[in-house]
C-alpha cells in the first residue's frame, strides 16, 4: 500500500526511480564480489558508487525533459564517458570556457543555489527556480526509496 | 442574410477543433457558395469580411485545394496593406494558399470586422459577437491597443501577433499579456520568417508601456510565482513570510538548506545501503539470517562517522508505522551531530535486538508495500 498523499505522477516517478536504483544495486553487488567492502576505503568507494548511481537511476526515471536531469545524465552517462575515453574533449571544454557573469541584481544564495542544483550554472533566474523545485520533489522521492531499502536490508 | 453568416463563422469557430481539414473546407465552401449567391447588400456579408470583391473571393474559393500549409508566410505582406488597399490582399493570398487554417481566418476575419467598424456600418461589429470566446479574445486585444498612438501599424500586425500569442498561450497556459507572451511571439516570429519590421508590445491597461518595465515586470512576476511553489514544497517555509515579496532571501536561504539537507540524507543512506549490501545474499530471506547481524556489526564498528548511529533507534519506530513517510528522525541527527557521539554504545545494543527480532516474511511484505 503506497502511502496516500502521493499523486500518480509521483508515484510513477518513485516507481521508475525505485526500479532502476534496486537494478543497479545489484549489477554492482554482482560485480562487486571480493569481500574488500569491510575496509573503510572499500566502503567509501562503494558509498560513492551507489549515491551516483542513485543519481543517475533518478536523472533517468525522469528522463530529458528537465535541465536537471539532461546535466546529471550528461555528466555520468555512459555515453559522456565513452566521449571521455575517446578523447573527445569538446563538451568539457565548452563548459569550462562559458565563464558566466552571475547576474549582479540577485543575492548571493543565487550562486549557492546554482551550485546545488545540478545544471544550475547556465540556467537564468527564473528557470533555476523552477529546476529547483522539480529537483526538490525528486530528491525527496529518491530519499524515500532509499529509505526503505535500507529499512528492510539492514534488518 | 444573417442568419447564414452567423453559421458560417460558428462553423469556422468549429473548425479549429477538427483535425480533418478536408472535411472543413468543403463545408466552407458549400456554405460560401450559398452565400456568393446573394448579393452583397449590406455591409456584414462575407465578401465584405473579406474586404474583397466576389469575383476575387470566387477566385479564392476555387484555388483553395491545398489545406495543409499554414498561412503564416503569406500574412506578413497583406497585413500591412489591409487598411490602404484591398487588392494587394488578393495577389499574395493567391500566390500561396488562399484558404489556410480555418482559425486563421476567423482571427482575421474578426480582425477586419473590428477594424471595419470605424469605415463600415456597425453592422460589421455584430459578427463577432457571433462568434466563439475566442473571437471575443482577439477582439477586445485590439480594443486595448487602440489606445496606443501608432495604432494603425499595431493594428495591422496584430493578427500574426495573436496567432503567435494564442499558440503560444494554449501551449504554454499563459494567460498574461504583458513582454512574456510577446518574447515568445517574437522569437516564434523570427523562427516563422515573419517579415514584420519591429515586435509590437500587447500592454496591460493602466500600466506603463515602457518595454524595459514590460519586461521586469513580467519576469518578476514568474520568479514571485515560482517562489511561492517553491515555498509549498519547503517544508516550515510557509509560515515565516509567507506572501512577501521582501522575504526572498530568506525564502531562499530555506531553500537552499533543504536541498542540502536532503543531498547530505541521499549520502548517508548510500553509506547505510553500501555496507548493507556486501552482506550474504541479496535475496530478502537470506538478509534476516542470523549471522548477517554479526558482519553488520563489523561493518557498523568500521564505520568511521557516528551519524548513523541516530538513524538506529528510528528504524524500529518506522518498521510499526510503516506508513509514514516522517523525516522528522533523520532531520535530527542531521542538525544534532555534536551530542551523539556517548549514545554510541546503547546504539549498538539496540541494533542488535533489533537483528533478531524481526521475521523475514514481514521485511518482504512491507518491501512490496512501501514501494
Amino acid at each position: 500500500m503506497i502511502s496516500k498523499g502521493a499523486t500518480w505522477n509521483s508515484n510513477s516517478c518513485r516507481i521508475k526511480f525505485a526500479r532502476r536504483f534496486v537494478s543497479a544495486l545489484l549489477h554492482m553487488r554482482n560485480r562487486n564480489t571480493r569481500p574488500g567492502s569491510l575496509t573503510i576505503e572499500g566502503v567509501r568507494t562503494h558509498t560513492q558508487r551507489i549515491k551516483i548511481a542513485a543519481y543517475l537511476s533518478m536523472a533517468q526515471a525522469v528522463g530529458s525533459r528537465r535541465a536537471w536531469s539532461r546535466a546529471v545524465l550528461s555528466k555520468h552517462g555512459s555515453r559522456a564517458r565513452r566521449h571521455s575515453r575517446m578523447g573527445r574533449s569538446s563538451v568539457g571544454l565548452k563548459k569550462t570556457r562559458v565563464i558566466r557573469s552571475y547576474p549582479p541584481g540577485e543575492l548571493g544564495q543565487a550562486k549557492k543555489l546554482r551550485q546545488l542544483v545540478p545544471g544550475g550554472k547556465t540556467m537564468d533566474m527564473c528557470s533555476l527556480l523552477e529546476e529547483t523545485a522539480h529537483y526538490i520533489k525528486c530528491l525527496a522521492t529518491q530519499v524515500k526509496v532509499m529509505q526503505t531499502l535500507a529499512d528492510n536490508f539492514s534488518k | 442574410m444573417e442568419p447564414n453568416l452567423g453559421t458560417i463563422v460558428r462553423s469556422i469557430s468549429i473548425g479549429p477543433n477538427r483535425e480533418e481539414t478536408g472535411l472543413e473546407s468543403l463545408q466552407f465552401r458549400e456554405e460560401i457558395h450559398r452565400l456568393m449567391t446573394v448579393p452583397p447588400e449590406n455591409g456584414s456579408s462575407f465578401t465584405e469580411l473579406l474586404q474583397l470583391p466576389e469575383t476575387q473571393a470566387m477566385e479564392l474559393l476555387h484555388s483553395a485545394h491545398s489545406d495543409e500549409v499554414v498561412p503564416v508566410p503569406l500574412s506578413g505582406e497583406p497585413l500591412h496593406g489591409i487598411n490602404d488597399d484591398h487588392k494587394s490582399y488578393l495577389p499574395s493570398f493567391n500566390g500561396n494558399l488562399t484558404f489556410p487554417s480555418n482559425k486563421v481566418l476567423i482571427e482575421r476575419a474578426a480582425k477586419f470586422s473590428v477594424f471595419a467598424s470605424g469605415e463600415h456600418s456597425p453592422e460589421t461589429s455584430s459578427v463577432p459577437s457571433d462568434s466563439s470566446a475566442n473571437l471575443e479574445k482577439v477582439k477586445s486585444e485590439p480594443a486595448e491597443t487602440d489606445s496606443n498612438p501608432n495604432s494603425s501599424q499595431l493594428l495591422v500586425s496584430d493578427p500574426a501577433v495573436n496567432i503567435k500569442n494564442q499558440r503560444s498561450e494554449k501551449r504554454k497556459e499563459r494567460e498574461k499579456k504583458g513582454k512574456g507572451c510577446t518574447k515568445k511571439s517574437k522569437i516564434e516570429i523570427s523562427q516563422d520568417a515573419e517579415k514584420l519590421p519591429y515586435v509590437h508590445v500587447r500592454a496591460r491597461r493602466g500600466q506603463a508601456t515602457d518595454s524595459h518595465s514590460l519586461a521586469e515586470r513580467a519576469r518578476r512576476e514568474k520568479i514571485n510565482a515560482r517562489m511561492k511553489l517553491l515555498q509549498e514544497l519547503v517544508p516550515g517555509c510557509s509560515k515565516t513570510f509567507a506572501m512577501q515579496i521582501s522575504g526572498t532571501a530568506l525564502v531562499l536561504d530555506e531553500i537552499i538548506n533543504h536541498v542540502q539537507s536532503l543531498q547530505r540524507q541521499v549520502e548517508l543512506l548510500s553509506m547505510r545501503l553500501a555496507t548493507v549490501n556486501p552482506r550474504v545474499d541479496f535475496n530478502l530471506d537470506s538478509l534476516f539470517a542470523p549471522e548477517s547481524g554479526s558482519l553488520a556489526d563489523s561493518n557498523f564498528h568500521s564505520m568511521v562517522s557516528p551519524l548513523l548511529w541516530p538513524e538506529i533507534p528510528f528504524n524500529g519506530n518506522r518498521q510499526q508505522h510503516q506508513q509514514q513517510w516522517n523525516f522528522d528522525a533523520l532531520h535530527r541527527p542531521l542538525w544534532g551531530r555534536e551530542e551523539d557521539n556517548h549514545t554510541f554504545i546503547t546504539m549498538e545494543n539496540s541494533l542488535l535486538n533489533y537483528e533478531s527480532a524481526n521475521s523475514a516474511s514481514l521485511h518482504s511484505n512491507q518491501l512490496k508495500m512501501e514501494l
